[in-house]
């Protein structure tokens, strides 16, 4: 097991379009320790969803290292990384993404199933988890009966009832109003604080920026700043790499 | 288990989020479940009446006759006597009786028929009348008078009535039926009957109308003893002995039976498809007719399953993206296409079942009118009743079944491989 939740070693990754090259990252090279509370931000184009993306096993870096959950994956097939991602990464997208024709429950649920849990243990640890992130009785909602906030913190519960090693959220402020924005934090810090789950955020929101334990700017694909709080420190001491 | 389980629900309420555009894909592959449904039962009723009605006006399901006689077409090939009493005994045996409903020994010839108003070559039909009963649909197509009886059979005659109106004949009116003598291989000895004219009065005591003018403008039918009499044939051979059977399925089996026993005698044991190539011939025809027709209904209504589901999975492309990213592998993702369209298709096969069930039921039991297709007279080398009654057996039924299931299933493996195929990265382009 790595001390390191995330490495990244002289990440490098371009988009080819015909004969255009655009260069998404640059040599990015970073390390997250076990439980931090950390957000990437910078401007449109400046590489954080290739970064999330390459994180989360969704996308494959032309160079460098990628160490997730001590698991190197550069070396993985497809299947290992779909395994990956259902054992021990969890997602938040910007517009939610549940799947219309399930319930609430049933959407949080969803990883649960696929990891072949049983339904009564399931089902107990999904209304736990409601319970301590406010949906207590929304279960049997579909997500178009659900508010933006409530579709949201479905989604947060969906990411973590795996119990994930890593929490990748993108942008999952972006669709919400100022309010719901803050019960979500408090939800997310709540949860990163309890079960010491490692989270990390791309963003523009000033909020979530604030929150945040410790701050990666990206620019033109390349770290152009990396900040902790002295006033929010995350539960497990942070390396920088 | 339990995930496809979840696979299976998400299916059945994804088909749900759009009802009105389900149930409409669902209409279109009913609506060719049930056109096949109908079309089938349309041709299986069309092919059993006419193949009822063909071998009813013609030879039978079996018919045995002298060796050569169905190439030759030659009068004079008759079967001896002792071949039909071997035959009539055969078919009076336990294992082969129970499958023959009627048994009928003809003697055929060629003749002239006049009346006082004019002449026509007619094909003449001598037949035992209480045996021919059981086999021939002359006697129900009586349109006046009655048909043959023992009563009447030195005299009696019945004629179509296109041949009765061209020879201005009535019930009762006389006519002469002209004929050479047969010659006969077995008393060609010297009796100097053969090839001689002859000549007897009849007179008509019916007249049968069938629709069919081969058989109304030249059938004529006596009674045995007078076209034997008649023919100069001896020792009551006849042409040929026709059997009719309870199931025309069975056509095979009693023709190979009966050439088993009949091994020794020169004698050949046609069915009708044998002994009726052109009949034959054009139901093949029609069959194969049909199956196009139905292949190209069906790869319609298939082709446009394919875009409705195409449609249905390229819309939920950042739907699968995500489930892909939550872990969901490409086979699985495969499986919720498939059982998504597997889904669809049992609802289509409900509806086409239902439809095609209840048209079909209707065209069984009130017949589909066809005779104001026919006003101008039924081709005439095809026998057929103008009313169709639709006959579906169950294997039609879940061949159909089968074949629409097969189809749907197969189209919805490009949609599903599709599917499975999501590129993450393009597909959630949000992250």
């Amino acid at each position: 097991m790595s001390e390191w939740a995330i490495k990244l070693k002289d990440v490098r990754k371009t988009y080819r379009t015909g004969p255009i090259e655009v260069p998404a990252l640059r040599g990015v090279s970073l390390r997250i320790g076990p439980g931090e509370f950390a957000a990437t931000a910078g401007p449109s184009g400046s590489g954080k969803t290739t970064l999330l993306n390459i994180i989360g096993g969704l996308d494959r870096a032309d160079t460098g290292e990628i160490w997730v959950a001590g698991q190197n994956l550069q070396v993985l097939s497809a299947g290992e990384l779909a395994h990956l991602r259902l054992q021990r990464i969890g997602f938040v997208f910007q517009t939610y993404n549940l799947l219309p024709v399930l319930t609430a429950l049933e959407n949080a649920e969803f990883t649960l199933l696929l990891q072949g849990m049983p339904a009564r243990k399931r089902r107990e640890k999904v209304e736990k988890l409601f319970s301590e992130i406010g949906l207590a009785g929304l279960e049997d909602r579909r997500p178009a009966e659900l508010s933006g906030g409530q579709q949201q913190r479905v989604a947060v519960a969906r990411a973590m009832v795996t119990e994930p090693a890593l929490i990748l959220a993108d942008e999952p402020t972006a669709n919400l109003d100022s309010a719901s924005a803050i019960a979500l934090l408090d939800v997310m810090e709540q949860l990163n604080r309890s079960t010491g789950t490692t989270f990390l955020f791309s963003t523009h929101d000033p909020q979530v920026m604030e929150r945040a334990h410790r701050l990666i700017r990206l620019r033109d694909g390349q770290i152009t700043g990396d900040e902790t709080r002295p006033s929010q420190e995350a539960p497990i001491a942070r390396l920088a790499g | 288990m339990t995930s496809l389980f979840l696979l299976v629900k998400i299916s059945w309420r994804n088909l749900w989020r759009n009802p009105r555009g389900t149930l409409l894909t669902a209409l279109a592959l009913g609506l060719g479940l049930a056109l096949l449904l109908i079309s089938l039962g349309l041709l299986d009723g069309g092919h059993e009446q006419t193949i009822a009605d063909g071998v009813r006006f013609g030879p039978g399901h079996v018919v045995v006759q002298a060796k050569g006689y169905q190439d030759s077409g030659s009068d004079e090939l008759l079967l001896p006597a002792q071949v039909v009493s071997n035959i009539e005994g055969f078919l009076q045996k336990a294992t082969i009786k129970h499958f023959v409903r009627g048994v009928s020994p003809r003697l055929l010839a060629t003749g002239l028929l006049s009346s006082s108003a004019s002449s026509a070559g007619v094909r003449i039909v001598g037949v035992i009348p209480e045996e021919e009963r059981q086999v021939s649909l002359i006697p129900q197509r009586m349109v006046q008078g009655t048909y043959l009886t023992s009563d009447n059979k030195i005299a009696g005659v019945v004629v179509g009535d296109e041949l009765a109106r061209k020879l201005e004949l009535k019930i009762g009116s006389k006519a002469v039926l002209m004929t050479q003598a047969l010659r006969q291989p077995a008393t060609a000895n010297g009796t100097g009957d053969a090839d001689e004219m002859q000549s007897t009065l009849l007179r008509v005591s019916g007249i049968f109308r069938t629709g069919l003018q081969a058989i109304d403008a030249n059938m004529i039918y006596v009674p045995m003893s007078a076209a034997q009499a008649l023919l100069g044939v001896t020792g009551d051979q006849v042409t040929q002995v026709t059997l009719l059977l309870v199931r025309e399925g069975d056509s095979p089996m009693v023709a190979r039976r009966l050439r088993t026993q009949l091994a020794k005698d020169p004698v050949e044991v046609l069915t009708w498809r044998e002994s009726l190539p052109m009949l034959a011939h054009i139901l093949g025809l029609d069959h194969a007719f049909n199956y196009i027709m139905n292949g190209v209904i069906l790869s319609m209504v298939g082709l446009g399953i394919l875009n409705t589901i195409l449609m249905r999975v390229l819309e939920r492309r950042y739907e699968f993206g995500v489930t892909k990213a939550l872990g969901l592998r490409p086979r699985q993702l495969a499986v919720m296409v498939v059982g998504e369209s597997l889904a669809l298709t049992a609802i289509s096969l409900a509806l086409g079942l239902v439809l095609g069930l209840s048209v079909q039921h209707y065209f069984a039991t009130a017949g589909l009118d066809l005779r104001w297709v026919f006003k101008a007279g039924l081709p005439p080398a095809l026998v057929f009743d103008p009313i169709l009654y639709s006959r579906l057996s169950m294997d039609r039924i879940v061949w159909s079944v089968s074949i629409v299931f097969a189809m749907a299933t197969i189209i919805s493996f490009y949609p599903a491989l599709k599917a499975a195929r999501t590129d993450l990265p393009d597909a959630l382009k949000v992250l």
